[in-house]
């Protein structure tokens, strides 16, 4: 429920999705995973819940950001894929790619229409198995969780999110 | 004779998903309403069973826009059931925290999801090749308005900080201080945005009827107080469900309400009518500029409406934020909670209207009833009534204008079906 790295701010991680919606919570629950451990220094793990333009500002002055969010993949539940936007425009359109990208999707097209200058992004897509109202994450998403925070977190101690180091 | 046969599947610039389904033969009207398939009945699984200081934690995640509202209506509600007085500071605070989110709601709504009608443009990011000005201010006031729930309650869409009996955290003199000269700058910003709303060519319809809001003897209210109906009505908070006497409709799992005609309203527009008086003089000010003075009875200026109100949260947050100075800043704790059994309704002004939040509580501080009405469900009755007046004034003309003007009707009701239900698609049969 709370942000670290206040000082150093250069590398985002940004969880979305609402707890309360099931498999949506994925995105919120790696970030509070993240929190539980060490992250490197100059990177601020954010729960964004269900987003919105408000992400322009958090994006805002980054260099880098990694966002995690439940995603319609087309795979079994728990299975997640690491794209980036340019990439996943190759294919469809992000609104429809995850469930709250049509937020990222218009805070980043707003920001590139305003010549806003945007930070590296990596989007991880996690596949849900259910997205009813009701708490907690399925099984499948559950036992899927240690690998994907384990897979951001090599991301993040191979340079991602340090400022100084070569993306 | 006219046949209206347009088949919108979605409606944008909403926050959600839902029906409007019109059907017109030969000039008459067969069918004409707006619906809304509601996700099950969630609120009351979620926090039956929990202690009371998880509740207004698990409510604010109900909706991604209104999460102060629901914190503090959840707060309000259990502080009341247990008895919990706040502080002087903490008031302040919870008043100030919910202006920021009264400030951001209105700007989204206003500037992101109602503007584009009217500059002919389908979202907002057309609009910065032709007025990128207008956009840059839109989100310069929207950063503004995070930043002040950020500073009170932690962080803005999930307001961590804000728990039964006041806060965990308070804000530094210094972060205060800041935050005003901000606010005051913002000054030119608001007078631009009320000048810029103020030039539109709002919809001409009119249709009175019951406008229901909170209303308290000392401000214009957003938290506590008594609810008051523009017939004339007064009934204490607790007495909400006298107000909401909800029902259900034969084509819509969400349930409508009414009271003392078929709908009611709720929502900007109703707190100005029933309040005027209690508006800052700036805020009045930009009413006059919006030609808007009570009893205003055209729904397309609930926007309007909301235009007055970022003046009156603006300049009333200025004032608070002086007063918090003056008084001068102490870090506190929450107020200590005695745990027993009992029982109470919240109620507060959120962007959208009236929000009722009704906890029942065990010896244990267990939740083991709720209730939750929001404010997007009281006025569903009232948006169909609206609809079904207004169809028939506009049928002599162009279907694309048909469907602009009632997409215009249900947007400028900003509502947020995503907070009950998780579908909305819009379909004239």
């Amino acid at each position: 429920m709370s942000s670290v790295g206040e000082r150093n701010r250069n590398c985002l991680v940004l969880g979305l999705g609402n707890p309360l919606r099931g498999d949506d919570g994925v995105g919120p629950r790696v970030v509070a995973e993240l929190l539980r451990r060490r992250i490197p220094e100059g990177v601020e793990a954010v729960d964004g819940g269900i987003g919105g333009l408000d992400l322009l500002h958090l994006l805002e002055g980054r260099k880098r950001a990694i966002i995690v969010d439940a995603a319609e993949l087309g795979r079994r539940p728990g299975e997640f894929v690491r794209f980036t936007p340019e990439e996943a425009h190759l294919v469809q359109s992000l609104a429809s790619l995850s469930s709250h990208t049509a937020g990222l999707a218009d805070a980043l097209a707003l920001a590139r229409a305003l010549g806003q200058t945007l930070p590296e992004i990596i989007i991880y897509g996690v596949q849900p198995e259910r997205m009813d109202w009701g708490e907690g994450l399925s099984p499948a998403m559950e036992a899927a969780l240690p690998q994907l925070v384990e897979e951001i977190l090599g991301e993040l101690r191979n340079g991602f999110g340090d400022s100084e180091a070569a993306p | 004779m006219t046949t209206l046969n347009v088949n919108v599947h979605y409606v944008t610039r909403v926050e959600g998903h839902g029906n409007i389904v019109v059907d017109v033969k030969n000039g008459e009207v067969k069918e004409c309403r707006f619906e809304v398939v509601e996700a099950p009945r969630f609120f009351e699984a979620f926090v039956r069973g929990r202690p009371y200081h998880d509740i207004n934690h698990i409510v604010s995640r109900i909706c991604g826009i209104c999460s102060v509202g629901h914190s503090t209506t959840s707060t309000r509600a259990t502080e009341k059931a247990l008895d919990v007085e706040l502080s002087e500071q903490a008031w302040l605070l919870r008043k100030l925290n919910l202006h920021g989110e009264i400030l951001d709601s209105h700007i989204l709504h206003a500037y992101c999801l109602v503007a584009p009608d009217f500059f002919g443009v389908p979202s907002v990011i057309p609009l910065v090749e032709t007025h990128r000005e207008v956009v840059e201010r839109a989100l310069r006031l929207k950063k503004l308005a995070g930043d002040l729930c950020a500073m009170v309650s932690g962080r803005h869409t999930h307001p961590c900080a804000l728990v039964v009996g006041g806060f965990t955290h308070t804000p530094t003199e210094r972060e205060l201080r800041e935050m005003r000269e901000r606010l005051i700058a913002a000054r030119a910003d608001m007078e631009a945005t009320v000048d810029l709303f103020a030039s539109l060519p709002w919809p001409q319809f009119e249709r009175e009827t019951e406008y229901v809001s909170l209303r308290r003897a000392d401000e214009y209210a957003f938290i506590d107080g008594v609810i008051v109906t523009s017939d004339g009505f007064t009934y204490l908070i607790e007495d909400y469900k006298k107000v909401t006497n909800e029902y259900l409709v034969p084509f819509s799992t969400a349930k409508w309400t009414k009271h003392n005609r078929e709908s009611y309203m709720v929502g900007a527009l109703a707190r100005f009518n029933n309040n005027y008086e209690q508006l800052h003089p700036k805020a009045k000010e930009a009413a006059a500029k919006l030609g808007m003075k009570p009893i205003v009875t055209n729904p397309f200026l609930n926007t309007a409406a909301q235009v007055v109100e970022m003046v009156h949260s603006l300049e009333d947050s200025i004032r608070i934020i002086e007063e918090l100075l003056t008084r001068g800043v102490r870090e506190e704790k929450p107020a200590p909670v005695t745990v027993r059994a009992g029982e109470g309704v919240g109620a507060c002004e959120v962007p959208r209207g009236i929000l009722f939040h009704h906890y029942v509580y065990d010896e244990k501080g267990i939740c083991v009833e709720a209730n939750c009405i929001i404010p997007t469900n009281q006025n569903l009755a009232n948006l169909n009534a609206d609809i079904r007046a207004l169809v028939p004034q506009i049928l002599d003309r162009p279907q694309e204008e048909v469907r602009l003007l009632l997409e215009m009707l249900v947007r400028a009701y900003d509502p947020c079906i995503s907070c009950s239900t998780h579908f909305l698609t819009v379909e004239f049969v």
